[in-house]
């Protein structure tokens, strides 16, 4: 056996610390990596959802309870799509066609034909010139002027709603990564302190022959940081592979469900997931540095 | 170099240790500190290698008034003294080879400025073959050999050695006594804590005796 640099960077023994605390961490971080992940889709899912929605007008004409209903509704489909393309600032309005209102009512009602024969409502889809603003109080009542059964939906309320309820799924992630980073920095500490335990002996020499506490902190903090970065790594693979074959469901005869966002990442989004690994080596580094400092101010 | 005014210790709420010891080592002399065992040698070498801070009095190393000297110069002042510890103090992990080079790394030196010093002086301490061995699975007179050498390859200005030839035989005994009169002899103050009368017998070093916790009697060097 000859001098090697390997060797002579060598300080700690290979095995301190390791097994339970790189299991430890490599859950954490799967679960770290799924909180963000599910954060990424939630954040991206409130754009689309947002940047369909904005920028356009539903009209409703609900069916009329007496006389002629689909005779009064092309009356006032037409009346309502005049008023639509007089009004400045609306680019274009075009009634859905029956197809696709049945389209629409499918997820709920099925596609049976008797479905077809049920009182549905028209529904007219405008769309709004970028930037253009629109009095939609005045607008409702000009509709309703000439169309009575019409209601005029903005989507603003929807929005509104949508936005609620993926900043809070978006907002409970950041809580949960928070979570696991400090239920990490708690579980490195700990093993850094067990591990300066075990090695007090070496610690003391070091120390005795001296060593700077900076240089004892630094073989400590390398080894806690490698040792992170790779059992961390390993959560967000794991973590990254569930995510990709979330995308796969389809091929296995798994239907997406209306409405919700695929549960898989982009190829764009999985980079994010290194921050999973990068942080919690950097936190094992920290709290293995202060714990180490920490012990050796207590040592004369 | 070494100046111990009535210097007390107590571990904790126990009975002093040292009692009133009050020296001085000059720089470059050679003593022997003997004494029966438990008489307190090994806490005077804890604090002359500033492993412990006295109870009471004044210690003064290297010029430096221990008490208000700041914490953060003692790393300095420890890289100037080699220690030889009874236990040897191996890493276990290590060769002895690294184990040696150890100090050097500590003081900032590279590789290659002394793979060769190490190399030699393993060759000296008759660990040549060996050098890549781990303690463990060195004899304790191997192990001591290797202490030794990591003590004294970075020429420290004062060398404390706390029985250092206990597990040696007497021939490599009187090698390594050699090897501490060498280095003496460029300048470094040595001292070792020892019962073995044998040992001062060859040489004509100053002996300080201590008996229960006090220096009771002194020899002056006859070189």
């Amino acid at each position: 056996m000859k001098w090697t640099a390997a060797n002579e960077n060598r300080i700690l023994p290979r095995d301190a610390g390791a097994g339970p605390l790189d299991v430890v961490i490599g859950v954490m971080a799967f679960l770290a990596a799924l909180a963000l992940g599910a954060s990424l889709i939630a954040d991206r899912a409130a754009q689309s959802w947002q940047s369909g929605l904005s920028g356009r007008l539903t009209v409703q004409i609900v069916p009329p309870a007496h006389g002629d209903p689909q005779a009064q509704l092309s009356r006032e489909v037409d009346a309502a799509l005049g008023v639509l393309d007089s009004t400045g600032g609306i680019v274009q309005a075009a009634p859905l066609s029956e197809k696709e209102t049945l389209d629409l009512v499918s997820p709920w009602l099925g596609k049976d034909a008797l479905v077809s024969e049920l009182p549905l409502p028209r529904l007219i889809d405008a769309t709004v010139e970028p930037g253009a603003t629109i009095d939609i109080a005045a607008l409702a009542r000009r509709l309703k002027s000439v169309a009575p059964d019409s209601v005029l939906d903005d989507h603003r309320h929807w929005i509104a709603r949508l936005k609620n309820l993926t900043d809070t799924v978006v907002w409970s992630a950041y809580v949960i990564l928070a979570l696991i980073a400090v239920a990490t920095a708690a579980a490195v500490a700990f093993a850094t302190r067990a591990g300066l335990e075990a090695h007090h002996d070496i610690v003391a020499i070091l120390h005795q022959m001296g060593a700077h506490s900076g240089f004892i902190a630094r073989a400590f903090e390398r080894h806690y940081f490698a040792a992170a970065l790779v059992a961390s790594a390993v959560g967000a693979i794991a973590a990254s592979v569930l995510f990709l074959l979330a995308g796969g469901l389809a091929f296995v005869g798994v239907e997406p469900v209306h409405f919700l966002p695929p549960l898989s990442l982009k190829a764009e989004e999985l980079p994010w997931l290194l921050v999973i690994p990068l942080g919690s080596g950097l936190i094992a580094l920290a709290t293995a540095r202060l714990s180490v400092l920490a012990a050796l101010r207590r040592i004369y | 170099m070494i100046r111990f005014e009535n210097v007390g210790m107590r571990y904790s709420t126990g009975p002093e240790v040292l009692r009133d010891v009050t020296f001085t080592l000059e720089g470059g002399s050679f003593t022997f500190l003997t004494g029966p065992s438990g008489a307190g040698k090994t806490t005077l070498l804890k604090l002359m290698f500033l492993s412990e801070p006295p109870s009471r009095g004044l210690i003064t190393l290297f010029g430096y008034d221990l008490a208000t000297t700041r914490r953060a110069e003692f790393p300095a002042l420890r890289r100037r003294i080699g220690v030889v510890f009874q236990d040897f103090r191996l890493l276990d992990h290590l060769s002895a080879f690294e184990n040696v080079a150890l100090p050097l790394r500590l003081s900032g030196r590279r590789p290659r400025d002394y793979i060769a010093d190490v190399e030699e002086l393993l060759n000296w301490v008759g660990l040549g073959e060996r050098m890549w061995s781990k303690p463990p699975t060195l004899s304790g007179g191997e192990q001591q050999r290797v202490a030794i050498a990591r003590a004294v390859v970075a020429k420290p200005d004062l060398l404390l050695a706390d029985e250092p030839t206990g597990n040696v035989d007497p021939d490599m005994g009187k090698r390594l006594i050699r090897l501490f009169a060498e280095l003496n002899r460029f300048g470094t103050t040595v001292l070792i804590a020892t019962h073995d009368r044998t040992l001062l017998e060859n040489t004509h070093a100053r002996e300080m005796r201590l008996v229960d916790g006090r220096l009771v009697e002194l020899r002056a060097s006859r070189q």
